[in-house]
């Protein structure tokens, strides 16, 4: 599988500020790739030098084979790009703001391809309202659409769901997995961990470094699972890994005596197990 | 082509905000008002109609300016214009759609100062002389709207506009010609008036409301005008970044 992105060596500074350090990340093609990390840990800089607006301090990056910077006109018919806040004319009407970012790439039959791109988000019946009277779901789906309008080959989408209520951020999320269904690479950031679980591969970041590199499933088998059980009316709990194996062995352990009435299991949740890792990271940090 | 678009887009924001337009329109002609107030109450020694269209230009120089800036500025910090780029527009598309866009506002305040100077202050211009001052500053107004597009490039928020209005405004108050003789200035204050742009404009108003004015003495000044256009586009162009 080639990948869309390779990232070699990048660091990013502001000032005496290291926003990115040493970042070393391929993005397989048409993967639902998840840059995880609380607010601060690098992830808007990282999507902005992909997309060419930051220029890095050291390091490759290739998107597509291109280099932002330099291969800058050809790439950017290729890549679509959702901001961290909406960036809308709040003054034009949906249709004409996806028409207008759409107008850059002179896209043949563009009307056409904003109408599709309107019913795919379930907004054509909006199309005409000012951006201003829509709520900040409907918001963040017309920005994107604007990312969308020219058909990249891969989307960077910043934080698409944040601050969206549960039934937007699902049918947001059901048209991410519709577009990785249709070839289209999408590199999403979220500060929100049980989005993670949504990708196809998850990286972990924080304080401008990689933490961890993984699938959604390999990570949630980092965290601890909380095992409560009553033996002859005493309730009694025992923390193991998360993986089968350790559960099995944990049952082995405890024999499965007939006095043992019931078992509950509470796995630790992707949050902590995030937090967890780096808060170990950032400990086993030379002091 | 891509910056015909842009035109259209601000065109199109300019008509979809009513009371920004009629602001920008009705605030110069309010200022206009209070001008004839004021020239009302001066002694009548005190040739007025020297000042009458020098700071009508002034007032569409600074508004223009200002209102540009803010505007684009705006773009900045909503996102907007790093979308634009990122979307496949260039420098070069935004800057020209963008002062296309506002030269219509630009040409609106203008007319809209030259006849309200005109009615209240009773000045009787020939025809050809009321062309040409509505063509001077028409051209200043495009002028102001390149220099706020150029100052908007160092400005990351609206407040970092508000240090350029001492630093361009005022001195064109005060070293250009419009309240004495630039020639009665320090050399440096006067080098200094002659590097901003309402000078040029001061100079072919000052000649063309003379009764017996003289085309070929503002042909230069006309000159430095349009070139102060291309100057700036081009500044402007190498100063907004596509990256940072």
């Amino acid at each position: 599988m080639t990948n869309a992105v390779e990232i070699e060596n990048l660091s990013k500074d502001y000032g005496k500020l290291h926003a990115l350090n040493n970042i070393m990340l391929n993005v397989p093609e048409g993967t639902i790739y998840g840059l995880v990390g609380a607010n601060g840990s690098g992830k808007t800089t990282l999507i902005k030098v992909l997309v060419g607006a930051l220029k890095p301090t050291v390091g490759n990056v290739k998107v597509l084979g291109l280099n932002p910077l330099r291969d800058r006109w050809k790439l950017r018919r290729q890549i679509g790009y959702m901001p961290q806040t909406p960036a809308l004319y709040d003054d034009l009407s949906a249709k004409r703001n996806i028409m207008f970012f759409g107008g850059a790439q002179n896209i043949f039959d563009l009307e056409k391809k904003t109408d599709e791109i309107l019913e795919f988000a379930e907004l054509t019946n909006r199309a005409h309202d000012l951006v201003r009277t829509f709520s900040g779901g409907m918001k963040k789906r017309v920005s994107l659409c604007c990312a969308l309008i020219h058909q990249p080959k891969i989307v960077f989408l910043d934080e698409p769901t944040a601050a969206i209520d549960p039934h937007l951020k699902l049918q947001s999320w059901n048209l991410f997995h519709q577009l990785a269904r249709s070839g289209v690479t999408l590199f999403i950031s979220t500060h929100l961990m049980d989005e993670a679980l949504l990708c196809d591969k998850v990286t972990i970041l924080g304080n401008g470094e990689i933490i961890a590199v993984d699938t959604p499933q390999k990570i949630l088998e980092r965290g601890k699972t909380i095992i409560k059980f009553s033996e002859n009316g005493e309730v009694k709990e025992s923390v193991i890994d998360s993986t089968p194996g350790s559960l099995a062995k944990e049952l082995h352990r405890l024999g499965l005596k007939q006095d043992i009435t019931s078992i509950s299991f509470q796995p630790d949740n992707i949050e902590n197990i995030v937090l967890n890792i780096i808060s170990e990271k950032e400990n086993s940090k030379p002091k | 082509m891509n910056a015909l678009i842009i035109t259209k887009r601000v065109l199109k924001q300019l008509q979809g905000d009513k009371r920004f337009l009629a602001l920008s329109i009705i605030a110069p002609l309010i200022v206009i008002y209070f001008l004839k107030l004021l020239f009302d109450a001066f002694p009548p020694i005190v040739p007025i109609t020297n000042f009458t269209m020098p700071i009508g230009a002034l007032i569409v120089h600074f508004l223009s300016f200002l209102l540009c800036a803010i505007l684009l500025v705006q773009e900045r910090t909503r996102g907007t214009l790093e979308r634009m780029l990122i979307s496949g527009y260039r420098r070069t598309s935004i800057i020209g759609g963008y002062t296309l866009g506002y030269l219509g506002l630009a040409t609106i305040q203008a007319a809209a100062v030259l006849f309200e100077s005109l009615w209240l202050f009773d000045l009787k211009y020939g025809k050809e002389t009321i062309f040409i001052l509505f063509m001077v500053i028409w051209l200043l107004a495009v002028v102001s709207v390149m220099l706020g597009i150029f100052v908007s490039t160092f400005a990351r928020h609206e407040g970092h506009v508000l240090p350029f209005i001492p630093l361009i405004i005022l001195p064109s108050v005060f070293l250009t010609g419009l309240i004495i003789d630039i020639d009665a200035l320090p050399g440096w204050a006067a080098l200094i008036g002659k590097c901003l742009p309402l000078h040029y404009a001061v100079n072919i108003i000052h000649e063309i409301i003379k009764p017996e004015y003289s085309l070929h003495n503002t042909y230069l000044d006309f000159a430095i005008l349009v070139g102060y256009i291309f100057l700036l586009w081009i500044l402007a162009s190498l100063t907004l970044k596509e990256s940072e």
